[in-house]
């Protein structure tokens, strides 16, 4: 597995069908891992990396809608595709509603499949580079001194470098130099791009 | 019908013996003085005609009954006419109602017989639609696969360089998918076929797991466990397979349905199969809520259901199935919880009649 390659995990209590979908997604260039229950793949470490899983709804033990109330209770954000030999439509409404990628019925179509778990891919790939921005974003905050935090907080409101400096106390030269440090630190060019910043830090 | 061969003789010999009987009656009939009313023992012809089961026969040996009475009428020598003629149409009559009352009875039988059958065709072909869901999932499972399969080989062997040794697992894994759902397909055909009773050796173990197969996905999405111990080397029963499988589902589906009515408690099904050499016992045990002694006496009846929209036609169907095989169904508390339903049957074709099941 090259680091970085996007990981399928199949979560299916039929043997032929966990084996066909673990040759046909390495087949197309996904790393894949396979689980008889959903036991199996909540014990197994995930590597960090864009993945997403796909389930079966029924299974002996935990359906995969238990499942997924289940990973969503954790606060576990990886994309599901769901599989079901028959399922029905309110069954699929409570799937998308609870935010599955996908409902497939069996027999699938595999370019279905396909595209389902590409967009479920694309999905985590997407939550991930966002949360390693605001990673990023929150390094980039703790790094501004308190003085720092408290000019941003004003700015990003619209407060003129005067007003700042009345509220505060300081001196409109020293305001200016400390936001000149806060636009610096977080990294952002233009005051747009600071409130931007900021919204994401409140979120 | 054992032996269709010593069957058949055993027609020719009751054929023949009607015709020695009808001789008989005839010529002491003809010998007889006209007073002696001999002729209404044709009645007795009659009646044994009827097992030939042939309405066209009966009445043929009522018409012939009755033109040897006229013939031995106009034949016999001595007696008074007037006593003769008066006992020949009292024959006569006994002739003509016997062979009537014998038809109309036979085809009101015949008529039972169909009802029968046509409600046992119903009950099964109901079932079968509780289980499409069911069979579907069976279905779709191995075809789920092949699609999988069928496509990764492709890929694998367009790759550049091609996998061959992937592409082959895939396909091995296809054909036996492929396989699988033809096995499913096959089981389905059998079951819902309207074939007539017909014997032939059952493995029962074999038999069983065949129906768990068919159930065992819409059993599992109840939440219930269903274990099986089935004896290895059982004996084979001479039985109706498909009658056969019917009484099992039954039995299953009932005690899943029972588990299903419960909230709380294990949910367990245990499908056991044993014998003792001369019969084969099957039973069917859950863990749901034991039926009080009154009611356990009552379950085999028709139309009585402990279901809420049970036709109680399951078990009576699946007793009546049973006995025509010979064997005997029963019902018991399972303790220390849940109730067991099994039948036993005679091992290895020791003959009962049981021609209309």
């Amino acid at each position: 597995m090259p680091d970085g390659q996007p990981v399928v995990f199949v979560v299916d209590d039929d043997p032929s069908v966990r084996d066909g979908l673990d040759s046909l997604f390495r087949s197309v260039g996904y790393a894949v891992a396979t689980f008889g229950s959903v036991q199996a793949f909540s014990l197994h470490r995930r590597p960090d990396r864009p993945s997403c899983l796909v389930l079966d709804v029924r299974m002996p033990g935990p359906s995969g809608m238990d499942f997924q109330a289940e990973l969503a209770g954790m606060g576990d954000p990886i994309p599901i595709v769901f599989l079901t030999g028959h399922g029905d439509v309110p069954m699929a409404v409570r799937a998308m509603k609870s935010g599955a990628v996908e409902f497939l019925l069996k027999p699938f179509r595999e370019q279905d499949l396909l595209d389902a778990v590409r967009a479920a891919i694309e999905r985590d790939r997407a939550r991930r580079s966002e949360e390693a921005a605001l990673t990023e974003l929150r390094a980039r905050f703790t790094s501004l001194s308190a003085r720092e935090k408290e000019i941003m907080a004003f700015v990003v409101v619209g407060r003129l470098n005067k007003q700042i400096a009345g509220e505060l106390q300081l001196s409109e030269v020293t305001v200016k130099v400390h936001r000149g440090q806060v636009m610096r630190k977080m990294g952002a060019a233009t005051l747009a791009e600071l409130i931007s910043f900021a919204s994401k830090l409140a979120r | 019908m054992l032996n269709p061969k010593r069957f058949r003789l055993g027609r020719t010999g009751i054929g023949l013996c009607l015709a020695l009987l009808a001789g008989v009656i005839f010529v002491a009939d003809t010998y007889t003085d006209l007073e002696i009313a001999v002729a209404v023992l044709y009645v007795a012809v009659i009646l044994v005609s009827v097992r030939f089961d042939r309405p066209a026969l009966v009445l043929w040996v009522g018409g012939a009954s009755a033109g040897l009475t006229i013939l031995s009428y106009l034949l016999t020598p001595r007696g008074a006419q007037h006593a003769g003629l008066v006992n020949c149409l009292l024959s006569l009559v006994a002739i003509g109602a016997t062979t009537y009352l014998v038809l109309r009875a036979e085809a009101a039988e015949a008529r039972t017989r169909e009802a029968g059958a046509e409600l046992a065709h119903m009950s099964r072909v109901t079932m079968m639609g509780e289980l499409t869901a069911s069979i579907a999932h069976e279905v779709s499972q191995p075809l789920a696969g092949i699609v999988a399969n069928g496509n990764a080989a492709l890929r694998w062997l367009a790759a550049t360089p091609p996998d061959a040794a992937e592409a082959r697992r895939a396909l091995e894994r296809v054909v036996a998918d492929a396989d699988r759902a033809g096995d499913v397909i096959g089981r389905v055909r059998r079951m819902v076929a309207k074939a007539p009773p017909s014997r032939e050796l059952v493995d029962v173990a074999d038999l069983v797991e065949n129906v768990l197969s068919l159930v065992r996905s819409e059993i599992r999405k109840g939440q219930v466990v269903l274990r099986t111990d089935l004896a290895d080397n059982m004996p084979p029963v001479f039985a109706d397979r498909v009658q056969l499988q019917q009484v099992v589902l039954n039995l299953v589906v009932n005690a899943a349905e029972a588990l299903g009515q419960q909230e709380t408690g294990p949910r367990d099904i245990l499908v056991g199969a044993a014998t003792d050499g001369m019969t084969i016992t099957v039973s069917v045990r859950d863990s749901g809520m034991s039926l009080a002694p009154a009611a356990i006496e009552k379950v085999f009846d028709a139309f009585h259901s402990t279901k809420p929209g049970g036709m109680g036609m399951g078990l009576a169907i699946s007793r009546s199935i049973v006995e025509a095989h010979g064997g005997a169904i029963y019902a018991a508390a399972n303790p220390p919880r849940g109730m067991v339903f099994g039948f036993t049957l005679p091992t290895g074709g020791t003959g009962s009649d049981w021609s209309h099941a």
